[in-house]
């Protein structure tokens, strides 16, 4: 698709931060009216480097061109100005204002776009033109994840983006809804944008790009190719360097290892739970399961459908309304969290750095975290010499890089951090794990040893609840699947099921 | 477009010598910025040196006085770290330093208890009183989930209140035309050291202190503290027992500042009367932020704030500087060791831009 001389260069760009060279010469180029994919595994650069492009922050060395002429990007409004937007992974929305009034905020660079009449006007032209349905009018809080994105796009088109940026587009969407956001795309760059697509799927990368550059370790590994010319192997040893394409999603081994042990009793069952949002509403309704040892249950669902609120009433941080919960043959329902985890329970949250681990503390500290509220460190004075050990051990043990004990836990990467939490949770009281979304934001190489852990933990003799939107990675790893759908399970299906029959059943109930 | 760029990086490790560096030059920063103040407000710049150490901490009379004004700071100091080291706000340390008083007065006046057991008495009634009177925001934090900014705050003005009332009321001294109350039996005051004015107290501050810090830094509870303050959720999930350690803490909090007023009132005063413990909210916790949140740290702070508030009365008497110069003094230290912190974490640097060939404005 690349014509002629390229729209936007930026070539051999350097960065570091403090002590850390983020990227090291690395290039780019975009061409006019194509979908560009940006491809590495986290940690790679690929953030640092489109922040450079919007002005966030500034390269050490390197140079930018736009149509030819040297480009100075000093702040995210110059970006702005040179028809360059960004949609990032957490929208920039309002969630008080409608999506007219976030235009408007948006707009001070556009006279315009000034009033609220043209704002709303602008937004609904651009929805038409890339064939969104978008309600200019409702308050952004109230919107769906997926128009909230459309409101975003519309909103970064609507102030004269010509050159736009995606970070995970479709990483917070159900598969049809990805897929209509990825034809959208198409029609974008049909007429005359240029996309920046970054993604983890390498699938979309093949269905969707033009061209695709892979970044690894701050550099560039190839530049431009052509996608047409590429399989997913290819790209996947690209990617992720010489042991390449044996990690890679489509080859991972399927769940043989755990569905050759034999099924042990109920290690948990859930009856009838009802349980309610925080603002009153219901957001489970008659939630029955079991999950027996030797198992994962994969509970597959588009997020918001009640996900969330299962596994802290799981966990014991949100009160069930009705129902009962059992823990390995006790009624757990009225227990707090940490009888449930001396009856076994493990929890991997969703969100680790906010409701798992504490990023100010060491990482000692966090290894050490749920054997201290045991008392395995001492009753009332703290071990801290045998805390240390044990954490100098657990961190060789896991392979966890870059982790010294006293080192500040939030320095860890995403990979290593779930590294640290596995670690922790993973232990020999365990019979019961629930995980929820376990490699959200890892990279495919953090994402294989996690889901490796979690075969390693039922073919123990554990029982595993995973939890996750991400259909394929239930598929991988699930020895049943159900789906919840508006906080009610709407289907079981065995553990070979296809993608198909699970997309059916998710999005059957909406 | 100027030929210079200022940039910030946040320094992903900094060295315990660079802590420290930023944190001395922050305090003189801080201590210069000070001098000027008092300069500007008319202390004379020759006798300055004098006025605020050599008379203060290299006399005997001065030095004496300021351990004495230092006893009830070390306690609020420690007041101040017990709470904010949950990030539970007590800002009416001030309150429960007045309640514990009153509670020390109570006793004496109705002579509770033998005569050999009724200072200890006092001091526990003291104590007591103070985690009382938090009591109340810590109930209604756990059940109603308010704001304890505001709840501790108003009750320092109703604390405030009670003493009035009670120093001009059924408490009021009949031999004395000051709102006072009479005065404690001998039994009923700290021994004196014979040092100035300083009292046994200093003996029971330095164990306090010893037993804080053994609690925040060795014990289980400490790593719960840890947790809890710097991520409740996980603490929460992690089946730590928040509301327990929550509870205890906070009502220890209470009880040393409620100890605090007690040792005022057993020790130095030796009667209630309605200017003790008067600004003692914001010197805890600047002494606590200044400190660190260390226990330890907590005696050479408040000894040195007591330096300053003893140099304060003498600045007032001889130039007639007002006490609220102390008060201001204290503001801009914890201003710029708050400032340093950011020093700390980030570098800043000047870069001269690298000149492009054909620079392209922006259009």
């Amino acid at each position: 698709m690349s014509q002629g001389a390229p729209l936007l260069t930026l070539s051999a760009i350097d960065k570091s931060f403090d002590i850390h060279r983020v990227l090291e010469g690395v290039s780019f180029d975009l061409a006019k009216g194509e979908v560009h994919a940006l491809l590495g595994e986290n940690g790679a650069g690929k953030s640092t480097l489109m922040n450079i492009l919007i002005g966030v922050y500034s390269a050490d060395a390197g140079s930018l061109t736009l149509e030819g002429l040297p480009l100075i990007i000093g702040k995210p409004s110059d970006s702005a100005r040179h028809g360059i937007g960004m949609v990032h992974q957490h929208f920039r929305l309002v969630d008080r204002l409608t999506p007219t009034e976030n235009l408007l905020l948006a707009a001070d660079d556009h006279p315009h776009l000034k009033t609220r009449t043209a704002a709303r006007n602008a937004l609904l032209a651009t929805a038409r033109e890339v064939g969104f349905t978008l309600n200019p009018d409702c308050p952004v809080g109230e919107l769906s994840v997926a128009e909230k994105q459309r409101a975003e796009i519309c909103k970064v088109l609507a102030l004269g983006a010509r050159i736009l940026i995606l970070d995970e587009p479709t990483a917070v969407l159900t598969d049809a809804e990805a897929s209509s956001m990825l034809g959208a795309i198409r029609r974008m760059a049909e007429s005359g944008r240029s996309i920046i697509l970054i993604t983890h799927k390498l699938r979309e990368v093949v269905g969707f790009s033009h061209r695709v550059t892979i970044m690894r370790r701050g550099k560039t590994v190839a530049a431009g190719l052509d996608t047409t010319q590429l399989s997913i192997e290819k790209i996947a040893s690209l990617m992720m360097g010489s042991s390449a394409s044996s990690v890679a999603p489509s080859s991972t081994p399927d769940t043989t290892t755990s569905s050759l042990q034999p099924r042990g009793p109920d290690l948990l069952a859930i009856a009838h739970l009802h349980a309610q949002r925080d603002d009153g509403a219901p957001a489970l309704t008659d939630v029955s399961l079991r999950v027996r040892a030797g198992e994962i249950l994969g509970l597959a669902g588009v997020g918001g459908n009640g996900q969330h609120e299962l596994v802290e009433t799981l966990n014991g941080i949100r009160s069930a309304s009705a129902g009962s919960v059992m823990i390995d043959g006790a009624d757990a329902l009225e227990f707090p969290p940490n009888q449930r985890r001396q009856l076994g329970l493990r929890v991997i949250p969703a969100d680790r750095m906010a409701t798992a681990l504490a990023s100010d503390l060491t990482i000692a500290a966090n290894l050490s975290l749920t054997a201290v509220v045991r008392g395995r460190f001492g009753r009332f004075w703290l071990n801290r010499r045998r805390m240390e050990r044990e954490a100098k051990a657990s961190i060789e043990q896991h392979d966890i890089a870059g982790a010294r004990p006293h080192g500040r836990m939030g320095l860890l990467s995403g990979g290593n951090a779930q590294k640290v939490l596995l670690a922790r949770e993973i232990d020999s009281g365990m019979k019961l794990l629930l995980a929820h979304s376990p490699t959200r934001g890892l990279d495919i190489r953090a994402s294989a040893a996690v889901h490796q852990r979690l075969r390693e933990a039922v073919a123990q003799g554990a029982a595993c609840l995973l939890v996750s939107e991400d259909v394929e990675e239930i598929m991988a790893l699930s020895d049943r699947i159900c789906v919840i759908s508006a906080g009610k399970i709407t289907g079981e299906l065995p553990g070979d099921a296809s993608a198909a029959d699970i997309g059916r059943l998710i999005l059957g109930h909406e | 477009m100027s030929n210079f760029r200022l940039t910030l990086e946040r320094r992903q490790q900094v060295s315990t010598l660079r802590s420290a560096a930023t944190y001395i030059l922050g305090l003189l920063v801080g201590l210069g910025c000070g001098v000027l103040v008092l300069l500007a407000a008319g202390a004379p710049a020759s006798t300055l040196m004098d006025d605020l150490v050599v008379q203060v901490f290299f006399s005997a009379r001065g030095l004496a006085q300021t351990l004495t004004l230092a006893v009830p700071l070390i306690m609020v100091g420690l007041a101040a770290l017990a709470a904010m080291r949950l990030r539970f706000w007590n800002v009416g340390i001030e309150g429960q330093l007045w309640l514990g008083a009153i509670g020390a007065t109570l006793v004496a006046n109705n002579d509770f208890g033998s005569e050999a057991l009724r200072l200890p008495i006092m001091l526990i009634a003291s104590a007591l009183a103070g985690a009382i009177w938090i009591a109340v925001p810590l109930l209604l934090k756990l059940k109603a989930n308010v704001n304890e900014l505001v709840v501790t705050l108003l009750l320092s003005n109703v604390a405030y209140l009670l003493l009035q009332h009670l120093l001009f009321g059924a408490w009021k001294d009949p031999v004395n035309s000051f709102p006072v109350s009479p005065r404690f039996d001998d039994n009923e005051q700290l021994a004196s050291l014979g040092f100035g004015n300083l009292h046994s107290g200093i003996y029971l501050a330095l164990a306090i202190t010893l037993l804080m810090a053994v609690l925040v830094q060795k014990s289980r509870t400490g790593f719960y503290i840890d947790v809890i303050g710097h991520n409740r959720r996980t603490a929460l999930a992690t089946g730590i027992p928040v509301t327990a350690t929550l509870t205890l803490m906070i009502l220890l909090s209470g009880a040393l500042a409620g100890l605090a007023g007690g040792l005022i009132v057993t020790g130095v005063e030796h009667r209630l009367t309605q200017t003790i413990g008067i600004n003692t909210t914001f010197s805890g916790i600047v002494i606590a932020f200044v400190a660190r949140f260390n226990p330890l740290a907590i005696l050479p702070t408040a000894i040195a704030l007591a330096g300053i508030y003893n140099a304060g009365s003498t600045l007032k008497v001889f130039y007639g500087i007002p006490d609220a110069i102390v008060v201001l003094i204290q503001g801009i230290v914890l201003l710029t060791l708050l400032m340093v912190q950011f020093f700390r974490s980030y570098r800043v640097s000047l870069l001269r831009r690298t000149p492009p060939q054909t620079a392209r404005q922006i259009t």
